[in-house]
C-alpha cells in the first residue's frame, strides 16, 4: 500500500484549523489554570480552613480522569442548571480546573522551596503577609516554576485532545472527520502526530527562552 | 527607667526541647547589649523571640511598654525593630536599591523619591554607594551584610537586632561589618547583638549577657563579665574561648 502524501497536504488546512483551536483552548486554559493554581497553591499552605478546600479540589482533579471531568461538566451539569453548556465553554472549564490542580501543586512546591529566611527578612521589615508573598516570595517562586509550568503546558496541550469527545473540532476531531471521508487513518494520524510534535517542541523552546531570560539556569 | 524592650519569663519549646527556660531582662534606650554563649545555648532563639520570628511558648515581650500581640500590633512593632541575619537574607531578585527601599515603600508608605534618597544616604554610610544597581549575588558576603544593615536602617528603627551577623563571613570580611556596627553604636543606636566576636563585645557593648542551656546565666558590663566572671559556667566558657 502506498503512502498518500497528497492526502496529508490536502488535509493540512483543516488540521491546522483544528490545531489553532487546540492552541487557543490550551493557552486560555493554562492562563486560567495558573490563576486558579496560584490561588489554590497558596490556600493549600495557608493556616486557615481554606487549606482543606484547596486540598479537596486538588485531590479530586488529580485523582479522577480528565475524560470523566469533561463528561461531568458537559453532560452532568446541564440538567442541574436546566440549560446546556456550550462545548467550548465546557472544555475550557474542564481543562482550566484540571490544569489548576496540577499548577497548584507546582506553585505550592515553588513557594515552599524559597528559603524561610526570605519570609523572615520581609516580615522583619514590617511587610504584611500579602506584601511578603507579592514582592518577595512569589517573584522568586515563579522563576523556579517556569520549567514545571512549561511541562504542564505541554501535558495539557496533549490532554486537550480528549475534548474531541464532546465534538469540539480541535486537531484530533478534525482528523477523525477527515478519516471518515477518506478512510486513510495512517496518513492522517501520522500528520496529527507531527502537528502535535511541532507544537510541543515549539512550546518547549519558548519555555527555554523564558528560562534564560529569567536566569533560572545558573 | 526608660526600657525600650522588656522581656518577662520568656520560654520557648520546640517539640519537647526547652530552648529557653525562663528569661527576664530589659534593654534601655541607647544601650548596646551583646549576647554571648555556646552554640545551642538559646541566644539566637532569644533574639528571634524579641520580634516574634519565633513565637514564645510563654512569657511577654514589651516594646516601648506595649506587649507584642500577633495579628494586632506585631507588624507595626516589627517595622520599628531592624533585624540583621546571619545569612543576610537579601532579596536575590531585587537590585540593592530595591532591597533597601522595599520596606519604606510598603511598610512606611514613603514615596519613591524619598525612599531612594534615603537608600543612597544609607548605602554611602555603609560604603556601598556604587552598588545600588547591583544584584546581591554580585556582591561579596561582607558587602551583602552591609546592604542588609542598610536595608534594616532604612526603616528608621528604634532598635537593631543582630543575629550572629559575622558568623557566615570569610574572616577578611568580618572587620568591615563590625566597623559599620561600631559606627552605629557610636551614633547612639540601641542594639541587641548575638555574636561570637568577643572583641566587639568588649569594645562596644554596654552590657553583656551570657546564656547557657536556655538560661540567662550572668549579665554584667563587659569589663566585669570578661574580667571577673562570677558564675562557674561563665568562667568555663570564657576560659575556652579567650
Amino acid at each position: 500500500m502506498d503512502f498518500r502524501w497528497d492526502l496529508v497536504w490536502q488535509s493540512m488546512p483543516l488540521l491546522l484549523e483544528g490545531a489553532w483551536l487546540t492552541i487557543r483552548l490550551t493557552s486560555v486554559s493554562v492562563f486560567f489554570g495558573i490563576l486558579i493554581g496560584t490561588a489554590a497553591g497558596m490556600a493549600r499552605i495557608a493556616k486557615g480552613p481554606q487549606r482543606y478546600a484547596a486540598a479537596a479540589y486538588i485531590d479530586f482533579m488529580r485523582g479522577t480522569p480528565l475524560l470523566v471531568q469533561i463528561f461531568l461538566i458537559y453532560y452532568g451539569i446541564p440538567p442541574l442548571i436546566d440549560r446546556p453548556i456550550p462545548a467550548y465553554l465546557a472544555a475550557l472549564l474542564a481543562l482550566s480546573l484540571n490544569s489548576g490542580a496540577y499548577v497548584a501543586e507546582i506553585v505550592r512546591a515553588g513557594i515552599q522551596s524559597i528559603d524561610k529566611g526570605q519570609r523572615e527578612a520581609a516580615q522583619s521589615l514590617g511587610l504584611s503577609t500579602w506584601d511578603t508573598m507579592r514582592f518577595v516570595i512569589l517573584p522568586q517562586a515563579f522563576r523556579r516554576i517556569v520549567p514545571p509550568l512549561g511541562n504542564e503546558f505541554i501535558a495539557l496541550l496533549k490532554d486537550s485532545s480528549l475534548v474531541s469527545v464532546i465534538a469540539l473540532e480541535e486537531l484530533v476531531r478534525k482528523a477523525q472527520i477527515i478519516i471518515g471521508r477518506t478512510f486513510r487513518p495512517f496518513e492522517l494520524w501520522l500528520a496529527v502526530a507531527i502537528v502535535f510534535l511541532i507544537m510541543t517542541i515549539s512550546i518547549s523552546r519558548l519555555v527555554n527562552a523564558v528560562e534564560k531570560r529569567l536566569k533560572v539556569v545558573e | 527607667m526608660d526600657y525600650i524592650i522588656e522581656v518577662k519569663d520568656l520560654t520557648k519549646e520546640f517539640g519537647g526541647v526547652h530552648a529557653l527556660k525562663g528569661i527576664s531582662t530589659q534593654v534601655e534606650t541607647g544601650e548596646v547589649v551583646v549576647v554571648i554563649g555556646p552554640s545551642g545555648s538559646g541566644k539566637s532563639t532569644f533574639l528571634r523571640c524579641l520580634n516574634y520570628l519565633e513565637v514564645p511558648t510563654t512569657g511577654v515581650i514589651r516594646f516601648q511598654g506595649e506587649p507584642i500581640i500577633p495579628n494586632s500590633n506585631l507588624q507595626r512593632i516589627r517595622s520599628e525593630m531592624g533585624m540583621v541575619f546571619q545569612r543576610f537574607h537579601l532579596f536575590p531578585h531585587m537590585k540593592v536599591m530595591d532591597n533597601v527601599t522595599l520596606g519604606p515603600l510598603r511598610s512606611l508608605g514613603q514615596n519613591k523619591a524619598e525612599a531612594s534618597q534615603r537608600a543612597l544616604e544609607l548605602l554611602a554610610k555603609v560604603g556601598l554607594s556604587d552598588k545600588a544597581q547591583s544584584y546581591p549575588d554580585q556582591l561579596s558576603g561582607g558587602q551583602q551584610q552591609r546592604v542588609a544593615i542598610a536595608r534594616a536602617l532604612a526603616m528608621r528603627p528604634k532598635v537593631m537586632l543582630f543575629d550572629e551577623p559575622t558568623s557566615a563571613l570569610d574572616p577578611e570580611m568580618i572587620g568591615e561589618v563590625l566597623e559599620v556596627m561600631k559606627a552605629l553604636a557610636k551614633e547612639g543606636m540601641t542594639m541587641v547583638v548575638v555574636t561570637h566576636e568577643m572583641g566587639f563585645a568588649k569594645e562596644v557593648g554596654d552590657r553583656v549577657l551570657f546564656m547557657d542551656e536556655g538560661l540567662l546565666v550572668e549579665e554584667n558590663t563587659p569589663a566585669a563579665l570578661f574580667g571577673n566572671p562570677e558564675n562557674p559556667r561563665t568562667q568555663s566558657f570564657l576560659s575556652k574561648i579567650l
